[in-house]
């Protein structure tokens, strides 16, 4: 075997459990603020379990049976020696553990977040590169104009919008909800394709503005300008030499427009009625479900360390000058 | 001696309520299909210990039965009671039970099954303090169980109706399960536990072992005699109002309730959907903290309720709305809108001004403390504000989330005057369902007149005697302003036209309908 092929995937190996390493006071800095701020909030989940009928005794005992009624320290304590333990709780409205609640929404999230970024990638970025290449012409006109309405309409309105037009009226579409993969690829599509439109589409305005000012940039520079003059064809001189130097913020980007997805979920798991993370958080903040709020939180802080990571990993396949460690 | 089943009949109006229930059988019906209700939200669990929220109630009541449950007419039927003797002297409840009913696992239910449920009701439930009354159960046969009491009480049967907290029974092997514990599935209803994901769905399937009760004439609000043709109901959890009536338009579903009236145009021009406006549903009301200042001086509170201008404060919410002075509904043996007439919508900020005068309020600030979830607590809050500022009070709005704000109100908080609620079973049930909200909501301590007149009531076997009772404590609870009255609020649903044998009620129930 390859000597040095084996030296450099060790060495890979090895930056990734460095950088994994040192993910874990990031996560622990996540946990402690989210705990601490969740604490910080108003309203006890005690009184949303016992109800309007409930006396102070009875919110009393149910704080009680909850291990609210311990010192907050102690509470946080309690809750770290948990997670070090992979158990990451019981969330208290649910009454199942906070990783189990999770793992039954993740592949809803999870795949609005793929066909969102499917979406997203191509289009987002041929639209600004054809607006950065046809600068000043009417189709960068209109390139720009449809990002800065992206940009600027509000989800939750382009989806309700959208159910109306596709689902009430054309019947093209299902009016929400969720059809999992494994019961058949096309109604798993047709319940997913509005939605993930819909979140695209914010995504796909940032990263055409975000695309033509870096392919702009690009094709301002001496080399572009070089290859020109030495007469290479247009085509490989945007697409070589203009289009592969704006990849580096472009990635950057797309580290960006991922958590943007899954916070974005949120609104739109709502208006589709999908059974998602988005819909679990704000229920569980809502109803101030301490370890499903934790616990989610930390799970979404783990998943943008591991996007992070992908992101910078994919600088060095991209950009051979980049190197680390 | 005893009073016999034909005294509970006459007493609860039950014949009245099955020959309703049996002049509105929908014809034709035909057995199959599955109903689809896109509704607002979803249960979080089965255990009816443990259920008070109207989307949970909605499936539970329809998966199991109590001993009574809430007729038509909202007062207490026999269901898995053939039978109730009540003593004379009101200490004992003597419930016998039909014969052959079976729990959705098989097993036919007993005295044992229903002595379980009691007990494990006054164990773990938010609202077992409703047994706080009971000196001791029997269960002599596996037909029969006896409720002894510690003091008389007229209203007993009252309290078992109640669908919030559901003293409904499940088999005795569940006696030992936590609160909430996702086992607790089984009970004798005609529909039974199918499929349950979280934020997604609900299936509830026909339970073909259901033993019907076959001594009523037909179905009566939660009790009666109950037919299921449907295969199935899905109940899909859409939160978004303006997908649920796409849902319906659609075809995506068969049922869309909870809609806001503004949306109900969209469905002009289809006459294959039917739109229902049902009275009760909830009821508006403002709650003073008499606990935090300045609003614990009832001259204040009082000041407050002479502006209010319950028309425009309704008109506000966008919500259907109709006057209505009392917290009770005219179906209440105890509503008497007249003695409470003056105190509602009084419209009158003169005399505000002389009860502010005579309270020597000097402009403090008077927080109203409303919430972003719900528009219509925010809108009606905001109209509230503007008619105490015109009377010369220092409102301040204060807008926080709905957990904050219930928070603070049922916890007795510090830092609000003023908030708003809807009440939807309250005042369905009566003035015992009414009491914990009043003491805890308005923050009472130490109103002996209050105490008094709700112990007289409690205390009261005859009617006329509670009657007295509540006035004279409803006459408190508004005349002190502890609450303010607003309107009662209707729901509005919609639904196919495919769907035969939908009635409109306080909740929605799936037997007796069909799907063509």
């Amino acid at each position: 075997m390859n000597e040095g092929l084996l030296r450099r995937g060790a060495a890979a190996a090895g930056q990734l459990a460095r950088r994994l390493a040192q993910a874990l006071p990031v996560l622990l800095v996540v946990a402690v603020v989210t705990f601490a701020l969740l604490h910080l909030l108003p309203g006890d989940p005690a009184v949303m379990i016992a109800g309007d009928q409930a006396n102070p005794e009875v919110i009393a005992r149910i704080r009680a049976d909850l291990g609210l009624d311990r010192p907050l320290i102690e509470q946080l304590l309690r809750w770290l020696y948990a997670l070090v333990q992979g158990d990451f709780g019981r969330s208290l409205m649910l009454n199942q553990s906070v990783l189990s609640a999770v793992v039954e929404r993740l592949p809803v999230t999870f795949s609005l977040a793929v066909l969102s970024l499917a979406i997203t990638l191509p289009i987002g970025i041929v639209l600004g590169a054809s607006a950065a290449y046809h600068r000043g012409t009417w189709l960068d006109s209109l390139v720009m104009g449809v990002a800065l309405l992206g940009v600027s309409v509000p989800s939750f309105w382009i989806g309700i919008v959208s159910i109306l037009i596709f689902g009430a009226v054309l019947h093209w579409l299902p009016t929400g909800g969720y059809v999992p993969i494994g019961m058949g690829l096309r109604p798993w599509l047709a319940c997913l394709v509005q939605p993930a439109v819909v979140l695209a589409l914010f995504q796909i305005g940032f990263l055409a503005r975000l695309t033509r000012s870096a392919m702009l940039e690009a094709l301002q520079q001496d080399y572009i300008r070089t290859a020109r003059a030495k007469g290479l064809g247009e085509w490989l001189t945007v697409a070589r030499h203009a289009f592969r130097n704006t990849l580096i913020p472009v990635m950057t980007a797309t580290g960006i427009i991922i958590s943007l997805l899954i916070g974005g979920s949120v609104i739109v798991e709502q208006v589709f009625a999908l059974p998602g993370m988005g819909r679990l958080v704000v229920q569980a903040i809502m109803a101030r479900d301490y370890p499903l709020v934790q616990g989610t939180m930390l799970l979404f802080g783990f998943a943008f360390v591991l996007i992070n990571l992908a992101i910078d990993t994919l600088y060095v396949l991209v950009d051979p000058r980049v190197r680390y460690g | 001696m005893t009073s016999s089943i034909a005294r509970f009949v006459r007493r609860s109006g039950f014949g009245l309520a099955l020959l309703l229930g049996s002049t509105a059988l929908a014809p034709a019906q035909t057995r199959g299909g599955m109903a689809i209700d896109a509704n607002v939200g979803g249960p979080g669990t089965f255990d009816p210990a443990m259920i008070a929220t109207t989307i949970e109630l909605e499936t539970l009541n329809q998966m199991y039965e109590g001993l009574v449950m809430m007729g038509e007419d909202y007062r207490a039927k026999p269901m898995l009671a053939s039978k109730v003797d009540v003593s004379p002297d009101g200490m004992t409840y003597r419930f016998s039970l039909r014969h052959g009913v079976k729990f959705h696992n098989g097993k036919e239910m007993t005295s044992a099954d229903v002595l379980a449920t009691y007990e494990r009701y006054a164990r773990i439930s938010p609202n077992a303090v409703v047994l706080a009354n009971v000196a001791r159960y029997e269960a002599p046969d596996p037909y029969s169980f006896v409720i002894h009491l510690k003091v008389a009480s007229g209203i007993f049967l009252d309290i078992l109706k109640s669908p919030a907290y559901p003293l409904v029974i499940y088999p005795a092997e569940f006696k030992d399960k936590p609160a909430r514990d996702p086992d607790l599935t089984v009970g004798t209803g005609p529909f039974r536990y199918g499929e349950w994901q979280k934020d997604s769905h609900f299936i509830m399937r026909r339970f073909d072992g259901y033993v019907a009760d076959d001594s009523a004439p037909g179905p009566d609000g939660y009790a009666g005699r109950k037919t299921v043709y449907l295969d199935a109901v899905r109940y899909n959890f859409v939160p978004e109002a303006n997908a649920r009536v796409a849902a319906l338009q659609a075809g995506d579903a068969d049922v869309a309730p909870t809609l806001p009236p503004e949306l109900l145009a969209r469905f002009n021009g289809r006459a294959d959907i039917a739109v229902e406006k049902v009275f009760p549903g909830c009821q508006n009301v403002l709650l003073l903290s008499a606990g935090n200042p300045p609003t614990n001086n009832v001259l204040i509170r009082r000041a407050i309720a002479a502006v209010v201008n319950a028309q425009d404060i309704a008109d506000a919410s966008g919500q259907i709305t109709r006057e209505n002075p009392s917290i009770l509904y005219a179906e209440s043996p105890y509503y008497d809108a007249a003695a409470v007439k003056p105190y509602y919508s009084q419209n009158n900020p003169a005399k505000a001004k002389a009860l502010l005068a005579e309270a020597g309020y000097k402009g403090e600030k008077i927080v109203l403390q409303t919430n972003s979830n719900y528009s219509y607590m925010r809108d009606e809050i905001l109209v509230l504000a503007e008619q105490m500022k015109a009377a010369g009070m220092n409102a301040e709005v204060q807008v926080v989330d709905w957990m904050t704000n219930a928070n603070n109100m049922a916890g007795r908080a510090a830092g609000w005057n003023i908030s708003t609620s809807g009440f939807c079973s309250q005042p369905l049930l009566g003035p015992q369902q009414w009491r914990n909200m009043v003491y805890n909501f308005a923050n009472i301590k130490g109103d002996t007149a209050l105490d008094t007149a709700y112990d007289a009531f409690f205390a009261s076997v005859g009617v006329d005697d509670r009657r007295k009772a509540w006035l004279a404590a409803e006459q408190i609870i508004l005349g002190n302003a502890y609450f303010i009255k607003i309107a009662d609020a209707g729901s509005v649903f919609a639904y196919s036209k495919k769907l035969s044998g939908i009635r409109p009620w306080y909740n929605i129930r799936f037997w007796n309908v069909s799907k063509q």
